[in-house]
């Protein structure tokens, strides 16, 4: 099983050396039982995530006949995480270990790049930065 | 070849499509998905204009795909639910960065190139 490697160290040199430069931001998605999403939203908060919302939504049942019965639930929460680049690894990484060693918490996580958005005071919300430098 | 090796499809079908959405996708090997709920708008003038209800329910299909396999699934859910089937379905891909929680896809993929290659 291949195991999640936090951040290539290029990466993580590249963000450093430049400071000045606007965070990049990056939409963290991640899908989980619905009974876990208190859980790692409460967890997410601890990656410099600012806003996260949750949608509700339900797994595709592989096995017919247990969903039928009630059997199984595949209730889930997808919750959407505005994070900073330079966090984002670190959570994913976060996520990877607790994706297997909670009990009942298996899910994905994914981040999706982001192109561009407006206002500063929302870009400073978004990626936890003040006065355009470090916080 | 783009260079990120997942893509996330999200496909929005009117209400009730959200199995054929799979059905389409499991064919060309998608594990699963995840369906949200949603409410579709559409502007009236160009619903009369074209002569086309929409249907407010709608149901976002989110499906984590490698980028090998996405214009298979595509093609597909364009055949099944396109915008011209009952479905009315519009399907897109955005590329995905990194991916945590799909190791079985990896593991099974791995196995897939070994044995094609034996």
């Amino acid at each position: 099983m291949a195991r999640f490697k936090i951040s290539k160290a290029k990466d993580v040199k590249e963000e450093k050396t430049s400071m000045s430069s606007p965070k990049k931001l990056q939409l963290l998605i991640t899908v989980v039982n619905k009974q876990k999403t208190e859980y790692f939203v409460d967890m997410l908060y601890n990656f410099e995530i600012n806003l996260q919302t949750v949608l509700s939504g339900h797994g595709t049942a592989d096995d017919h006949i247990k969903s039928l019965l009630g059997l199984t639930d595949n209730e889930k929460s997808i919750i959407i995480s505005a994070i900073r680049r330079d966090r984002a690894n670190e959570a994913l990484a976060f996520l990877d270990e607790k994706f297997r060693t909670v009990k009942g918490g298996k899910g994905i996580a994914f981040t999706l790049p982001v192109s561009s958005t407006i206002g500063v005071a929302i870009y400073q919300f978004l990626s936890n930065t003040f006065n355009g430098g470090q916080r | 070849m783009s260079k990120y090796k997942h893509e996330v499809i999200l496909c929005i079908v009117n209400s009730g499509f959200s199995d054929e959405v799979m059905d389409a996708a499991k064919e060309f090997g998608a594990k699963g998905g995840t369906v949200i709920r949603a409410r579709g708008t559409a502007n009236a003038e160009a619903e009369k204009l074209f002569n086309i209800a929409i249907q407010p329910e709608k149901e976002i299909v989110m499906i984590l795909v490698e980028s090998k396999i996405k214009n298979d699934i595509l093609h597909a859910l364009y055949r099944a639910v396109g915008l011209n089937t009952p479905g009315q379905g519009i399907a897109f891909t955005v590329p995905v960065e990194s991916v945590v929680g799909l190791t079985d896809f990896s593991a099974e993929a791995k196995s897939n190139t070994d044995s094609s290659e034996a």
